[in-house]
């Protein structure tokens, strides 16, 4: 947050573009790529450095670590020209975490390669060194021997932050987008896995509420601290916390996130509170 | 009972198997008791290790590379700093190799 300060100051803000006058920081880039190859973990693991594979403590290696299954399945008779019987192997591993996790330093990532040949780049600050990052795992594997190529590479999520500098008024926020309306609490699939959820008692204090637009907001403290705001236009969700600090997640492209943002100001400029001191 | 076999690369280690070697190659020794009294020093290393050893020595550098893969964590650090209670030692290139030794009692 203090570099987006920094930011600010060194180079002019684009008024037309942000009004608000604030530039949303890019936090995270997520993308995938397709190497389109299959891959062995394994030898990805032990040749490449920076490398983990089973992260979960894999008990099965000291027994046996495989389970088969045969079945005999005989041919009707009517097929007999088929030789004499199908084999079907199903093969059981244990639970374990399928994917070679990697990372680099520069542009500092983390990749989840699975041996599908798909892979997964995340902690990128922008669009360019996400694709850079992911060329560079995919450079990795080309060098293990692989005939990695570098298929359909795509921005999967863009998560941004920035600080409006005053504080919120997030209860007033909530409320006056129509709290205690008719949406149900498992509307926000978000927190449909919390067991807090499962109660009802609980369930009926929610405030949930929904634009006329289709944005809805979500303000649970005993939950979360933030007030999460899912925006239909762009589809964006936005975490707005009471220090005035915004987290906005969901986006495929840069301009949503700041489009996002600009939407929301005004917004948080109406429920700022006023200090008291 | 697996055991791990890290262990014999130490001095110690290295100087039980040349000896064993030696009375093996001088038939004062059968192989099948040499390669019994190396599983003993497995044993014996990891035990003591756990029961009787009780200094602490923090290693501090910079993490130059690092592996995990089936249970083994591979470490190699630049310039690194081994610390213990009354002396320290700097180490230009440290490899440190480390196995769960909750994986031997299952």
């Amino acid at each position: 947050m203090a570099e987006q300060g920094g930011l600010e100051g060194s180079q002019p803000v684009d008024l037309s573009k942000h009004p608000s006058g604030i530039v949303p920081t890019l936090q995270n880039i997520v993308s995938t790529v397709n190497l389109d190859c299959k891959l062995d973990l394994k030898q990805i693991a032990l040749q490449a450095r920076n490398a983990e594979y089973n992260p979960k403590v894999c008990l099965g290696w000291l027994n046996s670590s495989y389970i088969f299954f045969f079945f005999f399945v005989c041919a009707a008779s009517d097929s007999a020209a088929v030789s004499g019987s199908n084999l079907l192997v199903y093969k059981i591993t244990p639970q374990r975490f399928a994917a070679v996790i990697m990372r680099i330093r520069e542009p500092k990532t983390t990749a989840l390669i699975f041996a599908s040949g798909k892979m997964v780049c995340t902690g990128a600050k922008s669009e360019q060194q996400s694709k850079l990052a992911a060329r560079k795992y995919a450079r990795i594997i080309q060098k293990l021997g692989f005939p990695a190529k570098f298929k359909d590479f795509k921005i999967q999520n863009i998560v941004g932050s920035c600080d409006v500098k005053f504080p919120i008024r997030l209860e007033g926020l909530a409320y006056s987008h129509g709290a205690f309306s008719s949406v149900s609490g498992s509307h926000f699939y978000g927190f449909g896995s919390h067991p807090l959820l499962l109660c009802p008692l609980l369930s009926t204090t929610f405030v949930p509420c929904t634009f006329k637009c289709g944005n809805a907001c979500l303000y649970e403290p005993e939950l979360f601290p933030g007030l999460i705001y899912r925006m239909k236009q762009p589809k964006i969700v936005l975490l707005i916390f009471v220090s005035g600090k915004i987290v906005i997640t969901g986006a495929k492209v840069r301009d949503e996130t700041y489009t996002a943002f600009e939407n929301i100001y005004p917004v948080l400029t109406e429920f700022r509170k006023n200090q008291q001191w | 009972m697996a055991t791990f076999e890290l262990y014999r690369r130490s001095t110690i280690g290295m100087c039980l198997t040349e000896t064993l070697d030696e009375m093996v190659s001088s038939s004062t020794l059968s192989p099948e008791l040499a390669i019994q009294v190396l599983v003993q020093f497995d044993k014996s290393m990891t035990e003591a290790l756990e029961s009787q050893v009780k200094s602490k020595v923090s290693i501090k550098g910079h993490l130059h590379t690092y592996r995990f893969c089936d249970n083994v964590w591979t470490f190699i650090l630049q310039d690194a700093l081994f610390k213990n209670e009354d002396a320290q030692e700097n180490v230009g290139r440290v490899k440190i190799v480390a196995c769960d030794s909750k994986l031997l009692s299952q």
